[in-house]
């Protein structure tokens, strides 16, 4: 018996002053390692959303020639980038900057993986209000937008030659003879993404906005106008005009397929879907939402991509210039053709390179209608439960309000028990 | 001093011992590993252990999972190093008590002789061995000490440290009301959907093999080969089409199978029950075949005589079905069978694929069908609490573990060589 205790004893022994020891004298050395700011780099590398890297060839060649700098791009999966960078950072195998959805910034930001970026005001009055603030967290602007998207409204032209005005016409038509659809609209209100547009048309918000930073304190899911306009929402399960089979996870996918079939005449979807709907043969329209009963507007969440600077890249000025070279108007003019995402860049509205293309168009004011998700972490925390909402609702389990109350009753005890303690 | 004590009090120095021993070329293997292994381990072992203990001090020169990963592979390395020194020590006390009774110690050829025959089956299996303790021990480890730590968005390196934090994560399961309510849920549920599934799909497989067997059945190659199919088509595709089919409005089962009996559309993927039923259906459809394949196999083995004997003393069909047939194919599959349980209570696969763990459920973190893995699956991926889902994790695991040894040190299959 005493041998064997014995053994972790000298164990315990040995691992206790060996771990008095640590890594003493390194500390000092990471201090004067950084090189200065002016130090030109040899080469930055980017990584571009996959497929999309065509759009920034033409840019980074005219940033090469006039800095003299390399630039690597590789083209990985916008979402797996997180993922890679938060063991390429460390290794010093990281890029220097990456490309990011905004609701991912202020997590990112939080776990120090993306750097704060200073550009002049000049910089970011090139681009809307709503995408700039999309891409700030705390206060601080971390990268500057590469695109904008939102749901629109997508109608089948055969069977619907003319997108309605408000969804009175929308409600009228779906309950008349439906252009010979079996649907007359169909869309995916029992993910909180699409339906937040509705509940927000008619007063809801998700976190309060406080001049710009989210109050995380401040849920506004279960107010009156979330409430109406979850009744509204609802009442279109009621009357029948949203079959039961469109609710919950594999929605989605069903409303596609059903469109591509051409069996409903317009659907509430992102530019994400056009090329699908394409694919299929659909001759399709877009156009903005239509208005509210209300007389308001849909406001769709906005998702904004950005360029972010990786806090691990020993060049984050030089990296900030790139972003700030890539996103300028003249390049995301190039970019826009080439892959055909819209930049939120103010002048570009009014381009009739977008102005004339329809698609483009309604994307674009659309965006100038909604608001962007939120950004701050505690917005993980609200998904699940405002969809659990949606969906007890449609299907008759619970009355709106009761279920909206619920679902920030939940919304809220999580964020304490995730995001409480800072 | 008896030599065996001068011996091992020498060997602390690794090999001295042995060059107390006259064993001078042993004493010089042992020394030289021994400065190899100072060489090559000491800043490692340093750093390691000291980052295991603190998780680091300083933003950003430390990064806490990385010190966390040393911190492990350094204390396995001691593991290994403390081993190899109890050996030293071993070897040389028991060569000083054979000098100190007078028996002749082996010489080094006899030493080499001995190394060959009796340590040939470790030297066979210790560079495999070796590898296991990386590979399979290692990540366990990890995962086990994440539970113990705060590792989640707002303590993540490199923007900040994580710290160890005892017991807490495991104490919040069950303390905060929002967890424990969904954690005895989503295990009540998982222990049903395990039971139920597996049993299901375990008595339909064997059930089909034993009609199959009849001699009076004919076409059996052609029913066999469909029966299997199941197993052939990847459950992932299977599983995805389910949902398809499963469909409230749109679904095959509801609009072309139901609906011309007169019955009403069912809510397969809204309502929390009809989910789980038609999960459980799912299950049993995709998991029979493999039971049913096993089982034909072993009936091929029992003797015919068995039943030629039954038949003589009277026995109905059924009797010897109770009596011969379903006895030797539990006794033959039991391990089978126990992976099959352990394998659906972490059925991941087709919980998440077929509704995503859903319908909703008011007033609760997971959906209506969520299994434990399928939650702390969302719960790494949403909420970024990594720590909390490795203590669920570990939760999970001692539930398997204890269950599966258990299960096999009850069976039959695993005490005795064989039956007949």
């Amino acid at each position: 018996m005493k041998k064997l205790l014995s053994l972790p004893l000298t164990f315990a022994l040995a691992a206790s002053a060996l771990a008095a020891c640590g890594p003493q004298e390194d500390s000092s050395s990471t201090g004067g390692k950084k090189e200065s700011a002016a130090d030109k780099p040899e080469k930055l590398v980017m990584w571009e959303d996959q497929e999309k890297g065509a759009g920034t060839k033409d840019a980074i060649k005219k940033f090469e020639d006039k800095y003299g700098i390399k630039v690597e791009l590789k083209e990985i999966p916008m979402l797996d980038q997180q993922e890679k960078l938060r063991l390429d950072g460390p290794a010093k195998k990281g890029p220097d900057v990456i490309t990011t959805p905004h609701d991912r910034i202020g997590p990112l930001a939080i776990e120090g993986l993306i750097a704060p970026i200073k550009v002049s005001d000049d910089v970011t009055k090139l681009y809307t209000e709503s995408s700039i603030n999309a891409l700030t967290y705390d206060g601080k602007l971390y990268g500057l937008p590469k695109s904008t998207e939102t749901p629109v409204f997508i109608y089948n032209k055969k069977l619907m030659p003319e997108a309605p005005e408000s969804f009175d016409d929308v409600l009228a038509f779906s309950k008349g003879d439906k252009g010979g659809a079996q649907y007359g609209f169909l869309a995916n209100w029992t993910d909180f993404y699409f339906a937040n547009g509705v509940l927000s048309g008619y007063g809801s918000y998700v976190f309060k906005d406080d001049n710009g930073t989210l109050d995380a304190k401040d849920l506004g899911l279960s107010n009156e106008g979330a409430v109406e306009g979850l009744e509204y929402i609802t009442s279109w399960y009621k009357d029948g005009l949203f079959p039961k089979g469109i609710i919950g996870e594999k929605a989605g996918p069903t409303i596609d397929g059903l469109f591509q079939e051409g069996k409903v005449a317009s659907v509430m979807n992102g530019p994400w879907s056009f090329q699908g709907y394409k694919d299929a043969g659909i001759d399709i329209g877009v156009s903005p939402m239509p208005k509210l009963p209300n007389g308001e507007d849909v406001k769709t969440f906005i998702g904004v991509k950005g360029y972010n600077v990786s806090q691990f890249s020993p060049n984050q000025e030089w990296a900030a210039k790139l972003v700030e070279f890539i996103t300028n108007e003249e390049n995301a003019k190039t970019r826009f053709e080439k892959t055909a995402e819209i930049p939120p860049i103010v002048s570009l509205m009014e381009d009739p390179i977008i102005a004339d293309n329809e698609a483009a168009k309604a994307v674009a004011v659309q965006s100038e209608r909604g608001v962007p998700m939120p950004n701050i972490p505690e917005m993980a925390e609200v998904w699940a439960p405002a969809a659990n909402a949606l969906q007890l609702s449609a299907t008759g389990k619970s009355e709106p309000k009761a279920a909206l109350e619920s679902a920030v009753k939940t919304i809220g005890q999580n964020i304490e028990a995730n995001h409480g303690k800072k | 001093m008896t030599h065996r004590k001068t011996a091992a009090l020498l060997s602390i120095i690794p090999g001295m011992g042995q060059f107390y021993n006259k064993q001078f070329v042993k004493g010089f293997a042992f020394l030289f590993l021994a400065i190899c292994y100072f060489i090559a381990f000491l800043d490692f072992l340093n750093i390691g252990l000291w980052g295991i203990v603190t998780l680091g001090t300083e933003v950003p020169r430390d990064h806490s999972i990385f010190l966390l990963v040393n911190g492990v592979i350094s204390i396995l390395v001691v593991g290994i190093g403390l081993g190899f020194y109890y050996f030293n020590i071993y070897d040389a006390f028991q060569n000083g008590k054979k000098r100190d009774n007078g028996v002749k110690l082996n010489t080094l050829k006899e030493q080499y002789h001995n190394v060959v025959d009796k340590g040939f089956p470790y030297l066979m299996v210790g560079p495999g061995f070796l590898l296991l303790i990386f590979v399979v021990i290692f990540p366990i480890i990890f995962m086990l000490l994440l539970a113990f730590t705060n590792y989640n968005l707002y303590n993540s390196p490199p923007a900040k440290l994580v710290d160890w934090v005892g017991f807490k994560n495991f104490i919040e399961i069950f303390s905060l009301d929002i967890w424990r309510e969904t954690f005895i849920s989503v295990f009540a549920w998982t222990i049903i959907w395990t039971f139920t599934a597996t049993t299901l799909q375990v008595s339909v497989g064997i059930f089909l093999a034993v009609v199959l067997n009849q001699k009076e059945i004919k076409f059996k190659g052609i029913i066999r080969t469909l029966l299997i199919l199941p197993w052939a088509v990847p459950a992932f595709v299977s599983i995805l089409i389910f949902s398809g089919l499963f469909n409230d409005t749109f679904g095959a089962i509801n609009q072309s199978i139901l609906a011309p009996f007169g019955i009403d559309s069912i809510p397969w993927m809204t309502d929390p029950f009809y989910t789980k039923v038609a999960l459980i259906f799912i299950q049993s459809w995709l998991g029979f075949p493999f039971i049913m394949a096993m089982t034909t196999g072993v009936l091929q083995s029992i003797p015919g005589e068995l039943y030629e004997a039954a038949t003589v003393d009277g026995a109905s069909n059924w009797d010897k079905f109770r009596k011969i047939t379903l006895p030797m194919v539990l006794f033959t599959t039991a391990p089978i069978l126990i992976t099959q349980y352990t394998f659906n209570f972490n059925n991941f696969n087709v919980i998440y694929l077929f509704n995503n763990g859903g319908p909703a459920v008011a007033d609760q973190n997971a959906g209506g069908t969520d299994i434990l893995i399928s939650w702390i699956y969302n719960l790494t991926m949403t909420s970024a609490q990594y720590s909390k889902a490795a203590a669920v994790t570990v939760l999970l695991s001692l539930i398997i573990v204890s269950l599966a040894l258990w299960q096999f040190r009850k069976t039959k299959s695993f005490k005795d060589e064989g039956m007949i």
